[in-house]
């Protein structure tokens, strides 16, 4: 299983901040896997079409579209930061 | 020992900090702090509170990380970082940050550096309270 995070304006859109995704023996890229989070979560849909809007990570580290995913792993799917 | 680096919910004291960050350092002259505090107003909108989220684990370490990089290139003797994360009144403090050198310029330009970087790098979240409704936060004024 993959674990994905959601967070702020994400999370309030999806109305869930955590989901977990199938993933085949030899794992799935980003890419691919954002397309069955959409899948689930239509409401993500506008927000995805434009992932360089996003910040993605994988077990917490910063992650790209064409970064492989791998079961067990954690991805988060985070907009842009406003802390401070 | 308070850690130099902390996301907490509780308020923080300045004053603490910074005998904190001197330590009786008798090498340190000159300690600049930013303290960013919760505006009552945005866009023309009065605002009653915020509400910070962070990505637990990976936000301290991105905050860290930017302590790290910052005691490398910049000629300070210490610095420390704490973020309020939670429900923040119109008024409260938000974040710290301390940077403390032997002469000031390097202090200035750490903690400039520092908190500009944070807004960008670190996943934490502000949500804005208005009394006709609440909205994300998502840029870096």
């Amino acid at each position: 299983m993959i674990r994905v995070l959601l967070f702020a304006r994400i999370a309030d859109l999806a109305k869930t901040r955590e989901a977990e995704f199938e993933c085949a023996e030899e794992g799935i890229a980003l890419n691919e896997l954002t397309k069955q989070v959409v899948a689930r979560f239509p409401a993500l849909e506008a927000s995805l079409a434009q992932p360089r809007l996003l910040f993605l990570a994988i077990n917490q580290e910063q992650a790209w579209l064409d970064d492989q995913v791998k079961d067990g792993d954690e991805v988060a799917i985070m907009p842009p930061f406003s802390g401070g | 020992m308070t850690k130099a680096v902390r996301i907490q919910t509780e308020d923080f004291s300045v004053e603490e900090e910074t005998k904190l960050l001197h330590g009786g350092n008798g090498g340190m002259g000159g300690i600049v702090t930013f303290l960013g505090t919760a505006r009552d107003f945005s866009k023309g909108k009065d605002v009653s509170r915020l509400e910070f989220e962070e990505y637990a684990g990976m936000a301290e370490k991105a905050m860290n990380s930017l302590r790290d990089t910052a005691m490398e290139e910049f000629d300070i003797i210490d610095m420390r970082i704490i973020h309020r994360i939670g429900t923040i009144q119109a008024g409260e403090q938000i974040v710290l940050i301390l940077a403390g050198s032997a002469h000031r310029g390097a202090a200035f330009d750490a903690c400039e550096w520092c908190i500009d970087t944070l807004k960008k790098t670190v996943p934490i979240w502000k949500k804005e309270i208005t009394p006709s409704g609440e909205s994300w936060v998502e840029e870096h004024p």
